[in-house]
């Protein structure tokens, strides 16, 4: 079942084109990144999405409405955007049973249980009535989610969920964000510049640049689709790189095969094996100590799309 | 419980914790102290008008005022924080969220309004040989039509800030405090001595009115694209 869907979005800020004709969905309990570098029109997008900006053309849909267009549909959907959304003024507990009341929890018995639950889930328990603005950056950050997740939503919005956090607390609100999908089965659409987490976390992604998706499939996919098959050589005896390089080139199943100090890199086609360009070499007796196959990450996909867009 | 409701109570609750609530029970202990013992003094007025025109004049005055305070403090700081675009998402209507403000403002500054009310009324009576009470036209317009210019007050500078940038908005406090207190301030000389009839306070009653129904109206342009563009 399809959650959220983004149908031709176009959106213009004074004449000057933000997204151009955008389309994409989200299925139910998917992690869905999407991936841009700053400026490509990844917030303004989730805005559209979540009902603050309307868009010039085009609909963005979350369980098949407009969620700008109905005050309860907005129940089943939390939020975490660039800004926690906390109160500074407030404690940590204080800001979660606003939040839970703006929600709907009204019951007071209820609602101070699923806060002491959720501070515990996030590891606050023991903050719970100091100061937001005394919290420290990554606190605040894991605050922010577990107000998001305060009214228990079907869908969670999260806006650079790990921006500015150190290692050790980007890795805690992954396993969080990974805890919810899995455990609660919540539907992630997760907005990012950061590669690495979303290969870790996203079960698929689209790529946005200049307002454009670019590319939009599973990871596993994009990497194989956009990623042409490498083999990386290094020779026994790097004064053969030149004879090996002129031998390869000359194969059929070789598309491409450029030196790297005293190695060589070797873009093959599709069904090429690693055994045909082993062979080829030592058949003219050129030793080789080391060959891999290499897989494209999803950094130099990402990378590729990036900098073709830029020269568009 | 209403959303409206748990809007207002939490405004009311973080109004009453900050700075500014004491600062404005200052200014109502102040402005009591120093002006209400002026009436027994007076002597080219009859006691009652003279003490009629202060207090109609203190009361609102502060209202206000602490008004202005109150409302920078639930609209402006929330904008400028990002917290607003938070609440955007959250099941709260903006009309909800724009009038539970209002009424959040509304009650501590009346409240305030009324302690000025109180403090002259006993400051002007301490050591006097008769008892001085407000006319009744005064009564009313304590009960309601300070209250109704207050939530005027605090209602337009909400949504002037909602829908303007920070730089506009900063712009348009000054031109709020020079614009609309200082000449509150010099009116007080203007009034003196003049009889606060039921016409006057019926008058200003029909236009707090009126001026709430234009709010009521200009909300139809709160828009969330607005305040979310407008943010710093």
């Amino acid at each position: 079942m399809k959650e959220i869907e983004v149908q031709n979005l176009t959106k213009r800020f004074n004449g000057k084109m933000v997204l151009n004709d955008i389309s994409f969905e989200v299925k139910e309990g998917e992690i869905f990144g999407y991936l841009g570098p700053n400026g490509a029109g990844k917030t303004t997008t989730m805005r559209i999405i979540l009902g603050l900006l309307k868009p010039t053309t085009g609909k963005a849909l979350v369980f098949g409405e407009e969620l700008g267009r109905c005050d309860e549909l907005r129940t089943k959907v939390g939020v975490l955007l660039e800004h926690d959304g906390l109160y500074n003024g407030l404690s940590a507990y204080d800001n979660l049973d606003y939040y839970a009341q703006l929600y709907g929890l009204s019951d007071g018995a209820e609602r101070k249980r699923k806060i002491e639950e959720l501070l515990d889930f996030v590891g606050l328990s023991d903050r719970k009535d100091d100061r937001v603005g005394k919290l420290s950056k990554g606190m605040r950050r894991k605050l922010g989610l577990a107000r998001a997740i305060v009214h228990e939503p079907e869908v969670l919005f999260l806006d650079e969920p790990t921006s500015g956090l150190d290692p050790e607390a980007q890795i805690m609100v992954r396993g969080l964000i990974l805890q919810l999908s899995a455990k609660r089965g919540v539907t992630i659409f997760l907005n990012s510049h950061d590669l690495d987490e979303v290969q870790r976390i996203c079960m698929k992604i689209a790529i946005l640049q200049n307002g454009e998706i670019k590319a939009y499939d599973t990871v596993e996919n994009l990497r194989d689709k956009m990623g042409e098959p490498r083999i990386e050589i290094t020779l026994s005896d790097s004064k053969y790189a030149d004879k090996a390089l002129k031998i390869l080139n000359s194969l059929d199943s070789v598309s491409d095969c450029e030196r790297e100090g005293s190695g060589l890199t070797v873009v093959t086609r599709a069904d090429t094996q690693s055994s045909t360009i082993l062979s080829a070499l030592m058949e003219n007796g050129i030793g080789v100590e080391e060959i891999k196959r290499v897989t494209k990450s999803l950094e130099d996909v990402y990378l590729d799309i990036v900098r073709n867009g830029r020269e568009e | 419980m209403n959303k409206l409701l748990i809007v207002a109570r939490k405004e009311l609750r973080g109004i009453v914790k900050t700075r500014n609530m004491l600062i404005s029970v200052f200014f109502a202990v102040w402005f009591s102290v120093m002006t209400a013992p002026v009436v027994k003094t007076t002597g080219s007025a009859p006691i009652y008008a003279q003490f009629d025109n202060l207090i109609f004049y203190m009361v609102l005055m502060l209202g206000l005022f602490v008004a202005y305070l109150f409302t920078g403090l639930v609209f402006s700081n929330e904008k400028r924080e990002g917290v607003i675009e938070t609440l955007l998402c959250t099941p709260l209507s903006l009309r909800d969220l724009w009038l539970g403000k209002v009424v959040g403002v509304t009650i501590p500054a009346y409240l305030i309004a009324l302690l000025t009310a109180g403090l002259i009324t006993v400051i002007g009576n301490i050591g006097s040989p008769i008892l001085v009470l407000p006319s009744p036209p005064v009564v009313f317009h304590i009960i309601l039509v300070v209250p109704a210019f207050i939530a005027v007050a605090a209602g337009l500078m909400g949504f002037a800030q909602l829908m303007l940038g920070m730089r506009e908005n900063r712009i348009l406090n000054l031109v709020i405090f020079f614009l609309v207190f200082f000449p509150l301030f010099f009116a007080r000389n203007a009034i003196r001595g003049y009889t606060l009839s039921w016409f006057v306070i019926g008058g200003l009653m029909a236009l707090a009115l009126i001026l709430l129904a234009v709010i009521r109206y200009l909300t139809r342009y709160l828009s969330k694209e607005r305040i979310v563009t407008s943010i710093a």
